[in-house]
């Protein structure tokens, strides 16, 4: 256990001085940022334009959580990318450069140098997305008003239902992540250079969203295991239609189940397939 | 060949080692013991398996057949000797975006009971100036100090090196024979060094292995090795039929080959002063005569080539 403690400190003493932990934990808030920001423009353009022309009566009027949502789904599909990206360059660059061969040589066994690379992966993964909600949800209260949505001075849908939704879509697009790092570690792991793992691991997984029409429902089951953000129907793009007064959003139970459930068993094949790998593997 | 040694005694053991990469045979079932508190050289051709065998020591590579002991352990469980085995590769491989002191503060991370601290090891390397300079900006014997101050943090008991004196100059190939020579004397640790430099081999080592065609063609300590191998005379005369006959006649001695008018002489008592004396007064004109005393470059050259190589040759292995 000692060993096991020593490797993941000795892990997250490298992580966190890099510049690829940097771009995990900011790109996808700072993408997030960005968005919030040209909504911001576009709403002030779209107000001025009410103002001069004069308002429709009959207009629902929207919450200020619809952006944020937005900017939370593009959040989402940076981080969905960069873990997978992260994971993938992890174990491979680091086998190129022969620094994992100190690790195994002096304390630390193969299963645990996979288990604490996964672990640490998962801490930098948590933490970009807590400075990716609070961040983007700090910026919506200071560009948009946050509250329920309001049609003719009737609450339509209340603050809490959108809270509500809003931490269901994203739960549905946060529990794949452990999966889709599984599966980078293990692309890193069996790929012969660092290059390779990175091209292979961002190559399968856009490829799933490139031939998504083809692959009929077993698309389902990818995006529900990987990237539940890029899929079209994703939940979470469904919450932001919700906070803009579109009562109509209903999710998929079938999607629903396989976003609870699919990402488990990829976890485990992935991971069972890397300890095995690793085994054998020549550091 | 070294004499089997028992399991206390040998630091490393390897027995009926074989590797393949593909159908090319690297190692083939290789014996070779380390003992405790050598400083144990392996030398070979390129591409002998030098490097092969250390990774497959280190349990870094899977080997084919055979066992592999050390310190007991088998490498697969090496980790659980806990830093008592360290190893400096051919390249240096530390993070390249950690500063020096960051680098050695990360190995320290892994250790149980780190023995030295960080400034200890910078100071016994001389690299305290470079220690907020990134890895990566550092030159290639920097680094190599670096890796030794790396390995150094924990007071290991086995170290291996590959090739520990490439990108070094020559103060700096100083500094690490002696930082092996004081580390082996105070300490008694052990080492194993593949490397191509025989005569810094020669100035530290106590042990020495030749690998060639993926087995250890000799093994033994340096000085046995030394006392075994005989010295060589290489005369240059236009006269060589009439100097071989001459030669013939003469005891502690014996002709290997003759090439382009030059004999190959094995000595066996003879001194090459006295050949000289003999030929002269025989009036066998000598344009010049080469005695090569015997050397780790000898003993190199005599188990991995079949023809005779020039003495005058052999200082640029």
């Amino acid at each position: 256990m000692n060993a096991f403690i020593s490797a993941l400190r000795a892990e997250l003493f490298v992580a966190v001085r890099s510049l690829g932990t940097r771009l995990l934990v900011l790109a996808p808030v700072s993408l997030a940022a960005i968005q919030l920001l040209f909504s911001a423009l576009g709403e002030s353009g779209a107000q001025a334009q009410k103002a001069l022309l004069g308002s429709d009566p009959l207009e629902v009027a929207s919450s200020g959580y619809g952006y944020w949502v937005d900017a939370l789904v593009t959040g989402f599909i940076a981080l969905g990318l960069l873990c997978v990206a992260s994971a993938a360059h992890s174990f491979a660059a680091e086998r190129d450069l022969g620094s994992l061969r100190h690790s195994v040589i002096r304390r630390v066994s193969r299963t645990n140098l996979v288990i604490s690379k996964l672990l640490s992966l998962y801490l930098l993964t948590a933490t970009s997305l807590i400075v990716l909600i609070f961040g983007s949800w700090w910026l919506s209260t200071m560009l948009f008003e946050l509250g329920p949505v309001v049609e003719d001075g009737y609450e339509l849908i209340s603050e809490g239902e959108i809270l509500k939704e809003i931490h269901l879509g994203l739960q549905l697009a946060a529990l794949p992540l452990p999966a889709a790092i599984a599966f980078g570690l293990m692309l890193s792991i069996l790929a012969q250079s660092a290059t390779q793992a990175l091209t292979l691991a961002l190559g399968l997984t856009l490829s799933f969203d490139v031939f998504k029409t083809s692959l009929g429902d077993t698309a389902a089951y990818f995006y529900a295991t990987f990237q539940p953000s890029l899929i079209d129907a994703s939940y979470l793009g469904d919450v932001a239609r919700l906070a803009r007064g579109y009562s109509d959003v209903l999710i998929d139970d079938r999607l629903l189940q396989l976003n609870y459930w699919a990402p488990l068993p990829t976890f485990l094949i992935c991971l069972a397939l890397s300890l095995v790998v690793v085994r054998r593997k020549t550091l | 060949m070294t004499a089997p040694q028992t399991k206390q005694q040998a630091a490393i053991t390897l027995q009926g080692v074989s590797k393949s990469f593909g159908k090319v045979a690297v190692l083939k079932s290789l014996d070779l013991v380390v003992e405790h508190g050598a400083i144990h050289g392996l030398v070979g051709l390129n591409g002998s398996g030098k490097t092969t065998t250390l990774d497959c020591i280190l349990g870094l590579r899977p080997i084919d057949s055979g066992a592999i002991s050390v310190l007991d352990l088998p490498p697969s469980h090496l980790y659980r000797a806990e830093g008592r085995v360290v190893a400096i590769f051919d390249t240096p491989s530390l993070h390249t975006h950690l500063s020096v002191r960051q680098a050695l503060e990360h190995a320290r991370l892994l250790l149980p009971n780190p023995e030295r601290d960080v400034d200890e090891v910078m100071s016994l390397l001389e690299i305290n100036r470079y220690a907020n300079y990134k890895v990566r900006s550092l030159s290639l014997g920097n680094r190599r100090r670096a890796s030794i101050a790396h390995a150094l943090l924990g007071n290991p008991e086995l170290i291996l090196l590959d090739e520990p004196f490439n990108g070094l100059d020559a103060g700096g190939v100083d500094e690490v024979l002696e930082l092996i020579s004081r580390f082996n004397r105070e300490f008694g640790m052990s080492f194993l060094l593949s490397s191509h430099q025989l005569p810094y081999l020669q100035t530290i080592c106590t042990h020495l292995s030749v690998l060639h065609e993926g087995r250890i063609a000799v093994s033994g300590s340096v000085e046995s090795l030394l006392a075994a191998t005989s010295a060589r005379v290489e005369i240059t005369t236009p006269q060589c039929e009439a100097a071989q006959e001459l030669l013939a006649t003469m005891s502690g001695l014996s002709i290997e080959r003759i090439i382009n008018n030059v004999l190959h002489i094995v000595l066996q008592g003879a001194k090459p002063a006295e050949i000289n004396r003999k030929l002269i007064e025989s009036g066998i004109e000598v344009e010049e005569l080469v005695h090569g005393q015997a050397s780790l470059n000898t003993v190199f050259r005599e188990h991995t080539s079949d023809t005779p190589t020039s003495i005058a040759s052999r200082g640029a292995l």
